[in-house]
């Protein structure tokens, strides 16, 4: 039977990859870590305190898993703690929901707009498609045409049309539904991002000469 | 002569091997038939859009060095033009992705539920500008 004693006696801690909290919010085990423990300590366990937001603290603070370890241990001594998954967490705090505002996404539409016009106008110069089009248009009908239209327009909307193809916005939902190249794009620097400020703001991860 | 004609065959040939390769290097780098594959779910076809590619490749080397005439009503030009244009479109929306613009630009300025809309801009940016291009452009 002493197999279940051990057993019962284990914490097992995951920690949370991201959690946004309030300024002056009191962040508890409960909010940043999944917990399995004895039942009798689980409750006091969730609400134990792990870190007071405070104005310092400015908009991101990286808790690293040894610290937690360290404050459950302080208080349950010779506590078992697995952990499972991430060895930190990091806390956003947010500080008031910022509204976009109408005339800054205004400009940066049209700088976009009229940016990718006079790019991919360059590029059919560039590539001279003018005389091209005039060549395919000879060959598909056998008659010279300076105005090539029938070829030119929709030639141009394919070229919206494929765009949208392929980042899968508008048949998102019936062909099917992975996500876009773009979700998953924003996914990939969202965790570049994260893996930056866990290194670079816990002051744990390094340890430099003359560090006082 | 006959080294003449074989040493020309061998620059032509070289060429055609560097252009080739680097053709559909830029189309793997892209990734437009994987992406293609998986919108319509055909990934055991794959093989036959190799084939795709490098018969049109084929073709199109022929209609420019050979110049013929099909004789055929203007509005095959129709279905041709906007296969022409998805095309572009697709490599020139793979190479923004490949390039990361719209992720850092979106995260920058706070607009992260909004992308779609940055999105919009550039592909209404891109059928205007075309479209002016053909229609006004080059006429003046």
């Amino acid at each position: 039977m002493w197999g279940v004693n051990v057993l019962e006696k284990t914490i097992y801690l995951r920690m949370r990859q991201r959690v946004q909290v309030r300024p002056d919010e009191v962040v508890i085990l409960k909010d940043m870590a999944q917990i399995i423990a004895p039942e009798n300590i689980v409750a006091s366990l969730e609400d134990m305190v792990i870190h007071r937001v405070s104005k310092q603290d400015q908009s991101i603070v990286i808790i690293d898993v040894m610290k937690v370890i360290g404050i459950i241990t302080n208080l349950y001594k010779g506590a078992e703690i697995q952990t499972i998954g991430p060895a930190q967490t990091i806390i956003e705090v947010i500080y008031k929901k910022k509204g976009v505002s109408v005339p800054f996404f205004l400009l940066i539409w049209f700088l976009l707009f009229f940016g990718s016009a006079l790019a991919i106008m360059n590029f059919h110069d560039d590539v001279s498609m003018r005389s091209v089009q005039e060549k395919i248009f000879t060959i598909i009908t056998g008659r010279h045409e300076s105005k090539p239209f029938l070829f030119q327009i929709p030639y141009s909307i394919g070229l919206g049309l494929g765009m949208i193809l392929f980042f899968n916005h508008v048949f998102r939902k019936r062909i099917n539904e992975e996500p876009s190249p773009l979700e998953v794009e924003m996914f990939n620097y969202q965790q570049d991002l994260d893996n930056y400020v866990i290194i670079n703001e816990n002051k744990e991860s390094f340890k430099r000469l003359h560090d006082h | 002569m006959i080294i003449k004609i074989l040493f020309t065959a061998f620059i032509g040939f070289a060429g055609g091997l560097a252009v080739g390769a680097g053709f559909v290097a830029f189309l793997t780098v892209l990734g437009i038939i994987p992406r293609l594959t998986q919108l319509t779910k055909t990934m055991k076809m794959i093989h036959w859009y190799e084939w795709a590619v490098i018969s049109g490749a084929i073709a199109g080397i022929a209609a420019s060095l050979r110049d013929p005439i099909f004789g055929m009503h203007p509005f095959v030009l129709i279905p041709l033009g906007l296969a022409g244009g998805v095309y572009v479109g697709m490599l020139s929306a793979a190479l923004t992705e490949v390039l990361n613009v719209l992720p850092i630009l979106a995260k920058r300025i706070g607009m992260d539920g909004e992308i779609v809309m940055l999105l919009m801009a550039i592909v209404f940016g891109k059928i205007f500008g075309s479209i002016f291009q053909w229609v006004y452009f080059i006429h003046h």
